[in-house]
């Protein structure tokens, strides 16, 4: 039998394939793994014992109530819509020297909290406290 | 024909056609290796709540805390009961040698109600620990 001993025809080039598989393997890999969001912080220190859940009594502090998630908020019972830039300036203006003391009825979502931050915060307000939003109601 | 015998004489070796594809592949992997971070997954996926705060962690949290848009809640990735999460934050915080600089990260889903997230806060705060950050995620465009 003849025996064929011919070796095939070598290329001159390196197959390109392999490294094709790795490269997507690689691609794979951080296409999959990679976030492009990276998470903000916004710090909510919180008062050691539980019952100092009032800050300062002060005058100048203004409490803003969320009661629903409608984009409005109470303050001295009077609603304010969100996109209501000159109320919240005025508000602003007025008590820009104390704490902005947001609180939340049930129901409110975390994202209405911070739409309600933002916009004190866009408007100019110095020092906004979200923690008494977080307080457990106070226990009768 | 000329030009069918140059596209000839190319095909001979069959990688040639395989060169944009790797170009390509090759920016993708570029692109992906330096633009995006690589970290660790969050046990539930959580949707942040959007801010305009851009404040960033200076260091990485001692606790992580995830509650779900389903209330369920993670400690260190564990599942956990409510009631269960002080006891773990005392014997964690006990076993941290800088005490100064410990914090507790709070990675909550922007859809659950803050009456869910109260409790949490309740936890912390009954450990004794007042170093709380709550992740939010930057808000682009519509300002």
């Amino acid at each position: 039998m003849p025996l064929n001993l011919s070796q095939p025809k070598r290329k001159n080039a390196i197959s390109l394939t392999p490294l094709i598989d790795v490269v997507f393997i690689l691609l794979l890999f951080f296409m999959l793994t990679s976030t492009f969001v990276p998470w903000r912080l916004v710090d909510t220190p919180l008062s050691v014992a539980a019952d100092q859940q009032k800050p300062l009594e002060e005058k100048a502090n203004l409490i803003l109530t969320l009661k629903h998630n409608d984009d409005q908020v109470w303050v001295n019972d009077q609603v304010i819509r969100f996109s209501d830039q000159s109320r919240f300036h005025a508000l602003i203006e007025e008590h820009n020297e104390g704490v902005f003391i947001i609180q939340a009825d049930a129901g409110v979502t975390l994202q209405t909290l911070m739409h309600l931050a933002d916009r004190l915060k866009l408007n100019g307000a110095k020092t906004v406290s979200i923690a008494n939003a977080f307080a457990m109601p106070e226990t009768k | 024909m000329k030009i069918g015998a140059k596209y000839a004489a190319r095909n001979t070796s069959s990688d040639d056609n395989m060169v944009p594809l790797i170009n390509v592949v090759f920016l993708m992997l570029v692109f992906f290796m330096v633009a995006g971070q690589i970290q660790k997954a969050d046990p539930i996926a959580v949707i942040p709540p959007q801010s305009v705060n851009d404040n960033r962690a200076e260091t990485d949290p001692n606790i992580e805390i995830v509650l779900g848009a389903d209330n369920s809640l993670y400690v260190d990735d564990v599942l956990f009961v409510m009631d269960d999460v002080q006891a773990y934050l005392e014997k964690q915080f006990a076993a941290t040698v800088d005490k100064d600089t410990f914090w507790v990260q709070i990675k909550a889903d922007g859809a659950i109600s803050l009456e869910k997230l109260r409790p949490v806060f309740n936890q912390v705060r009954l450990a004794g620990l007042t170093k709380v950050s709550l992740a939010t995620q930057l808000e682009r465009g519509n300002e």
